[in-house]
């Protein structure tokens, strides 16, 4: 399983992997172009795969106000 | 996907707005790029400027201040503490960090100190946080700037603020907003500071990016007061149809510009933007509040009104 973090949401869910970084945020319900994804100190494009046990944090970019 | 510039790194930022995606190194070279342009392309700042950067602890400020000290500008930062608990604290820590990394020293605002922390100001003047907030805010940084030499006052608000923004004036068509939304309000006479917007041709995900790949620790938490603002109803519209059809958004902001350019106001009412004021008078002071000397286009200027109704635990 994929783990994905959203630490602004203070939510976490798993999703089955390999899938790609815009897969994932379309299962996790989140518009590509809010967010960053990262891993670590990496910042993946849309189209990078994740695979089965690793962790990936969507961080939102929107701030409002 | 490899970086579309350099053609060798893997690309770390996709950019369909751009049709473009960049390894680190080169998103920094197309970041700067922007920035340099969004300034030349308005003379928003010059060389000889002395630049107050207005910092809240979040993404944008703490980019648009890195990135003006990077390309040479005597930048200092000003960071107003709202009063809100937990997440003033934890943003006023996260611009000490940043500055101290850069060898400098904000200046800081307490508005805890100054007897208008925004939770109490709000609620006793019976306004939203958002809109008190951005009162309070508009005084300091004009107070602040004025009285302590600087030329020019610089935000942070980035393509998707400022678009966004855009979208709910014309819902609402809100004319005199329209007459002064511009990345370039001049100075006035009358003791008006310069403000300018450096960072109006980046969208907020390239300037999280450029945060994130710098290394810049910015709070990612959202003010807990702004939870219901209006802006994020736009900005999730926008976004729907920037996905769609990505660049949309860019040419909305830029469009709007233009037209401003071309024929003076936006407004498709010519004779009623003049009326309003235009582009000259437009947002700029006329005379002084008899309280504290502010630019003001009343007796008193906003912010003395609200402090007087804090003070008077929100009696009408």
């Amino acid at each position: 399983m994929i783990r994905v973090r959203m630490p602004q949401k203070k939510e976490e869910l798993e999703i089955p992997g390999p899938k790609r970084v815009m897969d994932i945020l379309a299962a996790a319900g989140v518009r590509p172009t809010t967010v960053l994804v990262t891993q670590g100190r990496k910042l993946l494009t849309k189209d990078q795969r994740v695979e089965d046990g690793e962790t990936v944090d969507i961080i939102s970019v929107v701030s409002g106000g | 996907m490899k970086c579309k510039r350099c053609g060798k790194a893997a690309a770390a930022v996709d950019l369909p707005s751009h049709n473009s995606a960049f390894c680190p190194e080169c998103f920094f070279v197309f970041f700067r790029r922007q920035v340099e342009e969004g300034i030349r392309k308005f003379s928003l700042l010059s060389p000889r400027d002395r630049v107050l950067v207005c910092v809240s602890g979040g993404k944008d400020s703490l980019v648009l201040w890195d990135i003006l000290l990077d390309l040479g500008y005597d930048a200092e930062g000003l960071t107003i503490d709202l009063g809100i608990e937990g997440y003033s604290d934890r943003s006023r820590e996260k611009v000490m960090a940043y500055a101290e990394s850069r060898g400098k020293e904000p200046i800081v605002v307490d508005l805890r100190r100054e007897g208008v922390p925004i939770p109490e100001a709000a609620k006793k003047s019976r306004k939203e946080e958002c809109s008190v907030c951005g009162t309070v805010k508009r005084y300091f940084f004009n107070r602040v700037a004025a009285s302590r030499g600087f030329s020019v006052v610089a935000t942070g608000h980035n393509l998707d603020d400022e678009s966004a923004r855009l979208l709910g004036n014309l819902m609402h068509w809100h004319r005199d907003h329209l007459a002064r939304q511009h990345p370039l309000l001049p100075e006035a006479s009358d003791g008006l500071v310069r403000k300018v917007k450096p960072l109006w041709r980046v969208s907020e995900m390239e300037t999280a990016a450029y945060g994130f790949l710098k290394g810049i620790d910015y709070v990612t938490e959202e003010c807990p007061m702004s939870f219901d603002a209006t802006s994020l109803v736009y900005k999730e519209a926008l976004s729907h149809i920037e996905e769609k059809m990505p660049g949309t958004r860019f040419n909305f902001y830029q469009g709007f510009l233009q037209g401003r350019e071309s024929r003076g106001t936006f407004l498709p009412f010519p004779e009623e933007g003049a009326a309003a004021g235009g582009e000259e008078k437009a947002g700029r002071g006329q005379a002084k509040c008899a309280l504290c000397g502010a630019p003001s286009y009343t007796e008193t200027c906003a912010f003395c009104r609200l402090k007087e109704k804090v003070g008077k635990g929100g009696r009408r």
